[in-house]
């Protein structure tokens, strides 16, 4: 069977992932002199206090190639075919180390690794697909022409309570023009194709929350969504609620950003991640 | 590229010259992928796109230098650097940077090894020693990049004595740094960019510290990204659009070694007249001398009758403008859609701007502006599409008339009050064109209520209300509704006739003329009554209303 493999920004649920079979490669997580392996070692719930009780900025990096090497070592005991699926390449050397990671594999195994162009469930949601589909037996070649045509079809919308997270990551990109105002906003931005991008902004959370349904009813032939959240259940439970009635007998998986990811989206944040088909 | 050798001793990592040497090779190759980004960055003081070659170059002429000393003194490794930078510095970056490793060589002077604690100690005395040696040091550069990364080295290392952690606190202050220079050099806002010369400081701590951590999967892999200002820089580049210009004349930098001892001040005092940007570094036996001036011939002649010159270098600014701006042409981004707004205030053109207008007239009520007014802002923006905000009901016909008298593509938004166009701005669409933009923004317009208060400026009978001069007078979307004695009643009334169940969010803007603390109250008296609404004060500045509110 085809394993998959991704790195622990796509967000996945914990218990999601164990079903799935899914291996989960932790990012890295600082905060001044302490290193924590991003969902090992430092949870969701965590890192928020953290970031309340911390006087420095907290910054992320990518898994190690050791830490790929091992994941692929392992795997390749079990398997002789690998998918590797990473944050968008535009984020994060973790696309470029797993590549270099692959081709040190010491047993014979077929790895590809695929820069998904996409962050968080975005690459989440293709990891699922992707181990769902090698479940029932499909073959490398077919699970990589399927997630090689989804994954630029992707879709991320994320309300934000302050984009200074992501200015400080130096991952804004053009949402730049969304900084700062003197009036209270909540900007909403969007990923697709491995570029963040303004998308509008609101002037209350009710409204956001609107806007982002109303992006995910844009969508066109959704396959699968996800909602994340970060410091905002409740806002979340209601973005569910609403997605619920939109894409009725959907599943819907609901998952909580990843220390990694939120140092770059800070609190309370909620989002939508789309596949299409 | 090898793994930093820190050696363990009694509890902290004592680093060696070899290690010092390692660090700034690795921040050199670092600094390198970053060339091209950072001339790009390049407008202060001169716009000559060569900031990142500049910084290289020294950094090259730095570590050849650090190569000569011995591996296990620290000390001599830091001054052999001092040396290279001194005489290799090119660039206004270029020698505040040899200064900075003259400071730092001051520090760890008499270093066999040096801890975490020397380095931040050594570095802060670098960015002393770089300030010094500016006759008026600017904020906003290299200069403030060094000075706030030092102060971050030195705090880190009362808690710590390990280099790393010192280093991330350097690197992350050097980040934010970088990032706030834009407000603090108006010609970096202006540009839309942050500063060059800092951004390669604070690659250079950034490679010092991957390669630190041993981090060189990533060094492999990665580049440095340019710093994200902290203010939105929406206008990319255009003051280098205009056609005006003024002349630069000649870089021209040279290495001055003395016939006898020197004197840097009386040296910097006899070239001071000729020309901008002076730096004159070095001790009594070695001086880097750097000037923009228009007769180099001058500066040398003076500078042969002192001692001998080395590494001469003359380069002709006008020439690397002209490049420079064709680089910066080439990077443009495409063209997208521009918007105009006519607002008075300055707390108001402050809320536009942050959300994106890429062009103010002034005006508004009572003084509206003329269609020439807004058909130069047409035609100032780079943009070849262009939306007009009017903001106000007597502006629309002269917003109308600029369509017929341009070339561009101008649709007029007919909002009628600010918050109108407050809410048609938010509802601006980066994706799509100018016809869905325009129609989107003026639906946006229905969403929202408008409130204004201001007093009345002669008597007036309207329906049967009776209203005296100089009373306070308020309108829901231009239509009375109450009148009273102080403005701060009239808004809550008005607001009580309303009917706000629906609504979510009241956003009032108190004008020029308003006390902030009588606003402050208002929106106290609006929060009790309608506990309900989230109600948000901000500073309008506009003229002649006392308030006006937004209600949506």
């Amino acid at each position: 069977m085809v394993r998959i493999v991704t790195d622990s920004s796509s967000d996945i649920p914990a218990d999601v992932a164990r079903e799935l079979q899914i291996s989960v490669v932790p990012m890295y997580v600082r905060f001044g002199t302490q290193v924590y392996r991003d969902g090992v070692e430092l949870g969701t719930d965590e890192f928020y206090q953290k970031l309340i009780a911390s006087q420095t900025v907290p910054t992320t990096s990518s898994p190690k190639m050791k830490d790929f090497s091992e994941a692929y070592d392992r795997l390749a005991e079990e398997t002789d075919e690998i998918l590797s699926i990473h944050l968008s390449s535009t984020f994060s050397s973790a696309y470029e180390i797993a590549v270099r990671a692959s081709g040190r594999v010491k047993k014979e195994c077929h790895i590809e690794v695929i820069d998904s162009k996409t962050a968080a469930m975005g690459v989440g949601l293709l990891a699922i697909a992707a181990a769902k589909q090698a479940q029932k037996g499909q073959r490398m070649q077919q699970i990589v022409k399927m997630v090689k045509e989804a994954a630029p079809k992707a879709r991320v919308y994320v309300c934000f309570e302050t984009l200074e997270y992501l200015r400080r990551g130096g991952r804004i990109g053009k949402a730049e023009a969304l900084l700062g105002s003197p009036i209270k906003v909540h900007p909403i931005i969007g990923l697709e194709d491995g570029e963040i991008k303004p998308v509008g902004r609101e002037r209350s959370r009710s409204r956001a929350l609107e806007r982002l349904c109303s992006l995910a009813g844009e969508a066109a032939n959704v396959s699968s969504l996800a909602i994340e959240q970060g410091a905002a259940p409740n806002e979340a439970e209601r973005l569910r609620s609403k997605l619920a009635a939109l894409f009725p007998g959907k599943d819907i998986y609901f998952s909580a950003v990843g220390s990694a990811v939120a140092v770059h989206t800070g609190p309370r944040v909620v989002g939508v991640c789309l596949l299409g088909r | 590229m090898q793994e930093p050798r820190g050696e363990e001793r009694s509890g902290t990592a004592e680093y060696s010259g070899q290690d010092l040497r390692d660090m700034f090779a690795a921040a050199t190759s670092w600094l390198e992928k970053s060339v091209p980004d950072i001339n790009a960055l390049n407008v202060f003081p001169v716009p000559d796109g060569d900031c990142g070659t500049n910084m290289l170059l020294t950094m090259r002429s730095t570590l050849e230098e650090a190569y000569r000393a011995p591996d296990n003194d620290a000390g001599a490794v830091a001054q052999a650097m001092a040396r290279g930078a001194l005489m290799g510095a090119r660039g206004n970056s270029g020698v505040i940077l040899s200064q900075i490793f003259r400071g730092l060589a001051q520090g760890l002077e008499g270093h066999d090894t040096f801890s975490g604690k020397d380095f931040a100690a050594a570095f802060t005395k670098g960015s002393t020693v770089a300030y010094k040696a500016l006759t008026r040091p600017v904020e906003g550069t290299i200069l403030t990049v060094a000075r706030d990364a030092s102060t971050a080295a030195r705090d880190a290392s009362s808690t710590d004595d390990d280099l790393v952690p010192i280093l991330e606190a350097t690197v992350v202050a050097a980040r934010e740094s970088v990032a706030k220079t834009p407000t603090l050099l108006p010609t970096l806002k202006q540009a839309g960019v942050v500063d060059a010369g800092g951004q390669g400081l604070y690659v250079l701590f950034e490679g010092a510290l991957l390669h630190l951590k041993g981090d060189t999967d990533i060094m492999e892999v990665r580049r440095p990204q340019v710093v994200q200002s902290v203010v939105p820089l929406v206008a990319k580049f255009p003051q280098l659009m205009t056609e005006k210009e003024e002349p630069f004349g000649y870089c021209t930098e040279f290495v001055l070694q003395g016939h006898k001892k020197l004197n840097l001040d009386r040296i910097k005092r006899s070239l001071t007249n000729e020309g901008q940007c002076l730096i004159v570094v070095g001790d009594e036996n070695l001086v880097h001398i750097h000037i923009h001036t228009f007769d180099p011939g001058k500066v040398l002649r003076h500078a042969t009758s002192l001692g001998i010159l080395h590494e001469i270098k003359i380069q002709n600014m006008d020439d690397q403008h002209k490049e420079y701006t064709e680089m910066v042409k080439a990077q443009a981004p495409p063209p997208e859609i521009a918007t105009v707004a006519v607002v008075s205030g300055d707390g108001l053109g402050q809320v536009f701007r942050s959300l994106g207008v890429s062009a103010i007239v002034p005006g508004g009520q009572t003084m509206n502006p003329s269609t020439r007014d807004m058909l130069q802002a047409v035609e100032a923006v780079p943009q070849d599409k262009v939306i007009i905000l009017t903001n106000n009901k007597n502006v629309v016909p002269a917003a109308r008339q600029v369509k017929g008298l341009t070339s561009k593509k101008v649709r007029v938004v007919p909002t009628e009050t600010v918050p109108q166009g407050v809410a048609a701005l938010l509802a601006f669409n980066y994706d799509t064109d100018l016809k869905t933009n325009a129609a989107m923004m003026e639906d946006a317009v229905s969403a929202v209520r408008t409130i204004e208060v201001t007093r009345a400026v002669r008597p007036a009978v309207i329906g049967n209300v009776k209203i005296r001069r100089r009373q306070a007078i308020g309108f829901v979307d231009g239509e009375l509704k109450a009148v009273g004695e102080k403005p701060a009643q009239v808004l809550l009334e008005v607001l009580r006739g309303l009917g706000t169940d629906n609504s979510e969010i009241v956003t009032v803007y108190y004008g020029k003329t308003t006390k902030r603390a009588e606003a402050e109250k208002v929106v106290e008296d609006i929060r009790q009554k309608h506990p309900n609404l989230e109600v948000e004060l901000v500073y309008g500045g506009q003229p002649h209303y006392d308030y006006i509110a937004s209600v949506e």
